[in-house]
């Protein structure tokens, strides 16, 4: 007999096993291996790899690269907290004020610049940011004001190596100095000059330069703005993202952004899907997801059920891999039938936490998800983009938008329960996005350039009439005279205009920005 | 990372455990192996790469190869050969770049005589490779890249293209009195950008002049392209909207050695999203800082005998920036000191990165790889 630990499954639809016949029922918890007395085998396979192991030696295994094991499945109580998931890497920032000698005379920001009052002011508001946003700040006690005190903290910086620098102006003749810092160090660099200390001529060159982001500003919220941008990159290099798919499992890393992709055989979801019990907590969370819908129209209770346990199943199989962020092959899994529910549902709530979900196996699709969840701590969505030639605008549709739309710690957009308009299946949220507001458009070409664009909600459409996907959101674009010139696929969509914070972290880590064209270069009746 | 080979290597002596038998193969996690030979020569699915040390004095001798892991925890190969007063080192291991990975393949030589020697590393590419200053492509894959620490051990010529792009003589049609060499381009086909190089006076000034003639498009905005000369401001041009098809125009770049290297850069880069991202370059003139060209008389030609270079790019007379098409570094050591020459080579499915436009760093690459086994290894561990 083979060694395989099962579970009791409760509720609807879960498929048959292809095995049940040879597996001996558990309530939960390992069993022993009955061929091998071990009791760290959990199957055949499981015990035929114990035996390769023991026979050619430890170590083997992890240095071929071999197929992980197929884990058992949960007991009832088993529980991941979905904020375990989200990544929380040490981001380490180092600051400084640049000041001329004392007192000052004549030159910008002037005599009668409170030099103390805004010092202080400043280092309060950056102590409340790092807090806010959970990152070390190690600011220097004293004002840089000297060629000596600049190389002295140029060489700590170079020894130190944090993931950043801040560097606030204090007068207009400091310029040379952040020029040095940020060149020397070739560490990401903010230069924050308030209103005061700079002129067009000093923000030509550093405004321009890979890895400095320039602030002239009063606006502290763009400062916070740069730190978010460190953090996030942090984040990406924090992330090791799943990438579910074709039935190969290996490792790689995203250049530039440092995120681990960890490919895994597409089965291991179903599989583990097919594990997953109906729990207190699967329970609790279809009736949430029923309860809170603005108006259910498909889905029945048994689909919801089976949307989450698709989003527990989730949950497992990236704590078991130590992974943050996932993208799947769901069109391939539901086209064979493998699952009874398209992860759409659950990909919504995995988005609303914060942990990225990303359809189709579109690998950069998920990094660009990524990218408005950890800079603009908000989730978007994937989208298919379809020009809307009468109103000359662009629908953004997809079955997968996160409810959280305005900010994770703000209240959710309302919704109506649909399934998968594809496959009439399972459960999929129609997220009604607020007309009238501004929305940001991003899509990672690659590791290296990132379209972006901007526009305006102008409606949400309605399946039926439409075809396509449930969340499909009407969008006139700014600055683009022809929709259909509109750059990219699978861009995500998010709420709110962020096209300045996501080009300053562009530029901080030298990634290519692109927009679709202002101009449509389609000359009308030169076609053949 | 020097220090990490070299200690993981005396470890691995040392205990005398991770002897191998030939050839040694190496991965990284879930993918086809590379392997090293008992000869020192890197073997994958395109062909192969030989280091070959030459010098006065100098052995080729029989090394071994055997299995070592960087830090413990990188699985890896290392060849090494006492060849006359130098103990010669190859390391290679697998770099878990997105999608394929890349070998890395690194050559650490040491002095162990006492006395300063002056020799040369040769990799012999087999089969023959097209050898551009970054990149070497056999067929159209890249299959060698130099990083840009190594590419300073290389023997240069004074001025040359960096980058292999396509040379197509007679694709340009100008109209009216022009020079010659407006006929002729070079293409970055797949966007690949066009590179050139000028040895100038460290952090001299010089007047650039770039020639460019569209004959393909009648459309504007269809193939605009980003002019980047070192020290000097950016340009975005479109041949078509400012010239017309077939029109020849020049650009004027007040340029200078910024970063003192002594060396001018030249790069035509496409523009992201344009319709045709196939970069195209005609001519190049190189004129003293302190003369400031007639540029009616640049595009005639008539004052090419006063440019410090004049370059009809894909002409007959184009060339690399590479003195020699072996590839050759020498390389100087001291006595009893030591130099490491790194190297990126395609994997079995993989490519390599370009050094002049990836971010990834030979430092980077070692932490990447480390990364990845260490988790992999967990993972494995705690299934």
């Amino acid at each position: 007999m083979n060694c395989v630990t099962a579970f009791t499954v409760e509720g609807p639809s879960v498929g048959q096993n292809e095995f049940e016949s040879d597996v001996q029922h558990f309530s939960g918890g390992r069993t022993m291996c009955q061929q091998h007395q071990c009791s760290s085998c959990f199957n055949r396979r499981d015990c035929l790899k114990m035996v390769s192991l023991t026979t050619m030696g430890a170590g083997l295994l992890a240095s071929l690269g071999e197929e992980a094991p197929a884990r058992e499945g949960p007991a009832a109580t088993d529980y991941v907290d979905v904020q375990s998931l989200r990544p929380k890497p040490e981001v380490r920032i180092a600051a400084s004020f640049l000041e001329l000698p004392r007192p000052y005379w004549l030159g910008w920001p002037g005599t009668t610049y409170d030099l103390d009052g805004h010092q202080k002011e400043y280092s309060a508001l950056l102590n409340a940011s790092a807090q806010r946003l959970g990152i070390m700040v190690e600011k220097e006690a004293q004002p840089l004001n000297s060629d000596a005190t600049v190389d002295g903290w140029i060489a700590k910086l170079k020894d130190q190596k944090p993931d950043g620098v801040l560097v606030i102006l204090q007068h207009i003749h400091a310029w040379n100095w952040a020029n040095r810092i940020a060149d020397e160090t070739k560490l990401p660099t903010i230069i924050f000059a308030p209103v005061g200390t700079a002129f067009t001529g000093h923000l030509a060159g550093p405004s321009r330069k890979t890895g400095v982001f320039v602030i002239s500003s009063l606006d502290w919220s763009a400062v916070e703005a740069g730190l978010r941008m460190i953090r996030a990159k942090r984040m990406f290099e924090e992330t090791r993202v799943l990438w579910i798919r074709g039935n190969q499992r290996n490792e790689t890393v995203v250049e530039r952004l440092g995120t681990k992709v960890r490919a895994i055989p597409r089965d291991t979801f179903n599989q583990e899907f097919d594990k997953q019990p109906v729990t207190d907590e699967v329970r609790d969370l279809a009736a949430d997801l029923r309860k809170h819908a603005l108006k259910i129209v498909e889905p029945n209770e048994e689909d919801a059920i089976n949307a989450m346990r698709a989003f527990v199943t989730a949950k497992r199989l990236l704590a078991a891999e130590n992974a943050h962020a996932l993208s799947m092959d769901c069109l391939g899994m539901v086209g064979a039938k493998l699952v009874p529910t398209p992860p759409c549902g659950a990909w919504t709530l995995l988005q609303d936490a914060g942990i990225t979900a990303g359809c189709e196996a579109d690998l950069f699709g998920a990094m660009s998800l990524m990218m408005t969840s950890y800079l603009l701590d908000r989730p978007g969505y994937m989208n298919d983009p379809v020009p809307e030639t009468v109103h000359n605008t662009l629908i953004a549709a997809h079955c997968t938008s996160g409810t959280r739309i305005a900010g994770f710690d703000q209240p959710p957009a309302e919704y109506i329960l649909r399934n998968h308009s594809e496959s009439a299946l399972g459960v999929a949220m129609q997220v009604l996005w607020p007309e009238g507001q501004p929305i940001t458009l991003v899509r990672f070409t690659g590791p290296n350039e990132m379209i972006i664009d901007t526009g305006k909600v102008v409606g949400n459409v309605q399946t039926p009439p439409a075809g396509g996907c449930r969340t499909s959101v009407e969008i006139a674009l700014d600055g683009v005279e022809e929709s259909r010139d509109t750059l990219g696929f699978h861009q995500v969509v998010t709420l709110g205009n962020h096209r300045r914070v996501l080009e300053g972290f562009c530029q901080l880590y030298g990634i290519k920005v692109t927009h679709s064209p202002r101009f449509s270069t389609f000359q009308y009746g030169g076609q053949t | 990372m020097i220090r990490y080979i070299a200690l993981s290597l005396v470890f691995a002596v040392a205990s005398g455990m991770l002897w191998a038998a030939d050839p040694v193969e190496f991965t990284s996690p879930g993918f086809p192996p590379s392997r090293l030979d008992a000869d020192g020569r890197l073997v994958e699915d395109w062909g192969s790469v030989k280091i070959v040390v030459e010098g006065e004095g100098f052995q080729a001798n029989q090394g071994t190869v055997r299995t070592v892991r960087l830090e413990e925890t990188i699985p890896a190969a290392a060849w090494t050969s006492e060849q006359g007063p130098v103990q010669v080192t190859i390391t290679a291991y697998r770099a878990p770049v997105f999608p394929a990975g890349m070998d890395i393949l690194t050559v650490r030589l040491q002095e162990t005589t006492g006395q300063d020697r002056r020799l040369t590393v040769k990799l012999e590419v087999d089969p023959p490779a097209t050898i551009g200053l970054s990149v070497a492509h056999v067929d159209k894959q890249a299959i060698l890249a130099i990083p840009v620490e190594t590419q300073e051990s290389l023997v240069l010529n004074d001025w040359g293209y960096t980058v292999d792009t396509t040379a197509m003589p007679g694709w340009a049609k100008p109209e009216g009195e022009c020079d010659p060499a407006f006929a002729n381009i070079r293409a970055g086909m797949g966007g690949i950008p066009i590179g050139y190089r000028f040895r100038v006076p460290p952090r001299s000034q010089v007047n650039v002049v770039l020639g460019l003639c569209e004959s393909h498009w009648d459309r504007p905005e269809v193939r605009p392209l980003i002019c980047l000369v070192e020290g000097a401001r950016p340009m975005i041009v479109d041949p078509i909207s400012r010239w017309g098809r077939h029109q020849p125009g020049v650009l004027l770049f007040a340029s200078s050695d910024t970063n003192g290297d002594g060396w001018i850069t030249v790069t035509i880069r496409p523009v992201p999203g344009a319709q045709d991202r196939n970069p195209i370059l005609n001519v190049i003139w190189v004129f003293p800082g302190d003369q400031r060209p007639n540029l009616n008389r640049v595009i005639k030609g008539e004052l090419n005998n006063q440019a410090l270079y004049y370059v009809d790019v894909g002409g007959t007379r184009d060339q690399p920036i590479l003195a020699s098409q072996d590839l050759r570094f020498p390389v100087e050591l001291s006595a009893n000191g030591a130099k490491e020459l790194t190297f990126y080579v395609a994997c079995p499915g993989g490519s390599v990165v370009i050094p002049e436009l990836t971010a990834w760093t030979t430092q980077g690459l070692y932490r990447a790889a480390k990364e990845v086994w260490e988790s992999w290894s967990q993972a494995t561990a705690s299934q």
